[in-house]
């Protein structure tokens, strides 16, 4: 066997490996996708069957009555502002932890990494009746709040950590010609962290979008109730509909699919080319 | 104006002093270079000048205003780093407006400074292209244009050239030196690059471990270096440094014996004590092949041949490595030894601490003392 073949075989064999694993990754989400287009008949046909016709009407079951409506517009009055301002935040913690020097940076800087670790779980109590005394229980505050608390600690060492990688001749030229910190912050840091913040930002949507148990404790209110918490009970009214519950279950995850896509580019686009050497 | 004094200047990080004491006057016009080998405190020392490292000890004066506690933007001073430093998301015009518009100045004066500096660093077809789509030279005048439209008192330049290509970097260097005639502002400039230092400077300040070794123009530290580590980094190839042990003072100087070429006398001041360990330095292109008063034998391992002349590398007969400059030399062989020689004028005599001895002779050139 020459040397060129070798290789192609090994590419080959490389090739039905990644090809699997996609096919094993696609394929539950096809049948997803397949099963929410069935009527209850095409399912006893068998689950890999092409349904006689495709029947949208289980999405316009699941939006309506099953009030996907409701929860999805509550899902998108929580995302936006948990990640908006979790972004913001993070930009301003980050940029100070990453460049200016203040009393216990290093013990702040622990103490967030601590709340990185805790479990939603371990605080979840006492942050109910936090909300309760406080008033706020079956409201959106009980449900971006606490995500806003529990997203900053993420974004704060993911924005140092990517203002860190920044040339610091940049910064310091922007010093030199008379920049004040707000103006380096805006008009030269902000530019080149877009990719960054794209990322951040992704992470904490679908972070956000997926959480469970705080909308799960703080809010008992149907009319209040997000995606995630939306399908939970929308199992429970449904069990005998599978295909209007894989239609569900495709709202939920539709909208991270979406973003995905929009945002995925700009994790990869590099905006620092030429900015040196 | 632009003159800068620096007063019992130091800088340590933690218990590390990597500037010494430094008393230095950079006139108000002058073109002065910073040079020496990596590690010796020359950006450290552009640094503090700017104002990005905090100064340690002693005072920097600017104008005659002590700045050691004054913001970098309110110094009067401009950088042009090593990386150019561009702002990679703004086009080419954005980035030379930048000081302008963080000072505020009205629309009209930000265009025409721009185009000012646009047209003296022909930058007038790239204003609205960002830095990615610009050459290395292109980028580098960006970084100039950035520099000079804010009329500083004082150009701080560190390594600008060093990642230009050999014949990008010959043609800059005579680009900033036409700018620096044009503006008559005050440039130190930092280079590891003794070629720039000797071509561009009024005045060289050469480093070593924090401390400054010697300053003056180029030509006076090119022929009366004040040690044998100026007289090493200076020049190229480097000096050569024979050993030679002193037999007496005579009225031409101070007489020694150097190993394999018999006795010589260099004309310099001061003496020399019987039996005393001197280095003599004799520059490659002071060689001459099979002329000159002092002669030794050297035989040659490599010849490169450069048309007009030849640089010989090779190895006295004591084993002492030689380079040598000379003219012709075609029918030089590796391995076939020659007679090269010198004049004793020529030479330069370093004592065993490095300190040079004062030369009294200065072959060609009118160099003050």
């Amino acid at each position: 066997m020459t040397d060129a073949s070798r290789i192609a075989a090994r590419a080959l064999g490389f090739r039905a490996l990644v090809w699997g694993f996609t096919l094993m990754t696609i394929v539950p989400f096809g049948l997803l996708l397949l099963t929410s287009v069935k009527s209850k008949q095409d399912l006893f046909e068998g689950a890999f069957v092409l349904p006689d016709r495709i029947h949208w009407e289980n999405y316009v079951t699941a939006w309506v009555d099953g009030h996907f409506s409701v929860y999805f517009w509550n899902s998108v009055l929580v995302v936006v502002p948990v990640v908006g301002v979790s972004v913001l935040l993070g930009l301003l913690t980050g940029f100070a932890f990453a460049f200016l020097s203040f009393p216990f940076k290093k013990t702040i800087f622990v103490v967030l990494t601590l709340g990185m670790m805790v479990p939603t779980e371990a605080f979840i109590i006492p942050l109910y009746y936090e909300m309760r005394w406080l008033g706020l229980l079956n409201t959106y505050a009980a449900l971006i709040l606490p995500q806003i608390a529990m997203s900053v600690p993420f974004a704060t060492l993911f924005m140092a950590s990517a203002m860190q990688q920044l040339p610091r001749d940049i910064l310091e030229a922007a010093l030199l010609d008379g920049a004040p910190r707000g103006l380096i912050l805006r008009r030269v840091i902000l530019p080149l962290m877009r990719p960054a913040i794209s990322s951040l930002a992704l992470f904490l949507f679908i972070w956000t979008w997926n959480e469970f148990l705080i909308p799960l404790v703080l809010v008992n209110d149907d009319s209040l109730r997000t995606m995630p918490l939306g399908m939970l009970f929308f199992q429970g009214r449904y069990t005998v509909n599978i295909p209007v519950l894989t239609a569900g279950a495709v709202l939920v995850i539709l909208p991270i699919i979406v973003v995905y896509l929009i945002f995925q580019r700009k994790f990869i686009e590099g905006l620092t080319a030429g900015a040196s050497k | 104006m632009g003159k800068l004094e620096f007063a019992g200047l130091t800088k340590s990080f933690g218990h590390a002093k990597v500037i010494r004491e430094t008393d230095l006057t950079v006139e108000d016009g002058e073109f002065v270079v910073f040079v020496g080998p990596s590690g010796c405190g020359k950006s450290t020392m552009l640094r503090m000048i700017a104002g990005l490292d905090e100064i340690t000890g002693g005072e920097l004066r600017i104008n005659g205003r002590v700045v050691n506690d004054v913001a970098p933007v309110d110094r009067g001073i401009a950088m042009v780093f090593q990386s150019y430093a561009l702002y990679p998301h703004m086009t080419v015009f954005e980035n030379i407006a930048f000081p302008l518009q963080v000072a505020k100045l009205p629309e009209a004066e930000i265009r025409r400074r721009v185009a000012e500096a646009a047209a003296v660093l022909k930058l007038e077809e790239r204003l609205a292209h960002k830095p990615a789509a610009l050459s290395g030279g292109q980028r580098q005048r960006v970084a100039i244009g950035r520099a000079i439209v804010r009329e500083p008192a004082v150009f701080l330049f560190d390594e600008p050239l060093s990642n230009l290509d050999a014949a990008l970097r010959a043609e800059m260097r005579v680009e900033l030196t036409r700018l620096h005639a044009k503006l008559g502002t005050t440039m130190i400039y930092v280079t590891h690059d003794q070629v720039e230092a000797m071509t561009m400077a009024d005045k060289i300040v050469v480093l070593r471990d924090g401390v400054v070794e010697q300053v003056g123009s180029p030509l006076e530290l090119f022929h009366r270096p004040a040690n044998r580590f100026v007289a090493g980094f200076l020049g190229n190839p480097t000096m050569n440094f024979l050993p030679a042990e002193a037999t007496g003072t005579a009225a031409g100087g101070i007489a020694m014996r150097l190993a394999g070429a018999g006795e010589v006398t260099v004309p310099v001041e001061g003496g020399a004590a019987p039996g005393e360990a001197l280095e003599l330095g004799i520059r490659p292109d002071d060689l001459r092949l099979g002329a000159g008063e002092v002669r030794f034998r050297v035989v040659p391992e490599v010849i490169e041949q450069l048309g007009n002349q030849s640089v010989v590398y090779g190895a006295a007969e004591t084993g002492q490595a030689i380079c040598a400059v000379v003219s012709g030399g075609f029918g030089l062989r590796p391995g076939v030894a020659a007679e090269f020689g010198f004049d004793p004028a020529a030479a330069h005599l370093f004592r065993q601490d490095g300190a040079a001895c004062p030369r009294r002779v200065v072959p060609g050139a009118t160099v003050a003392a």
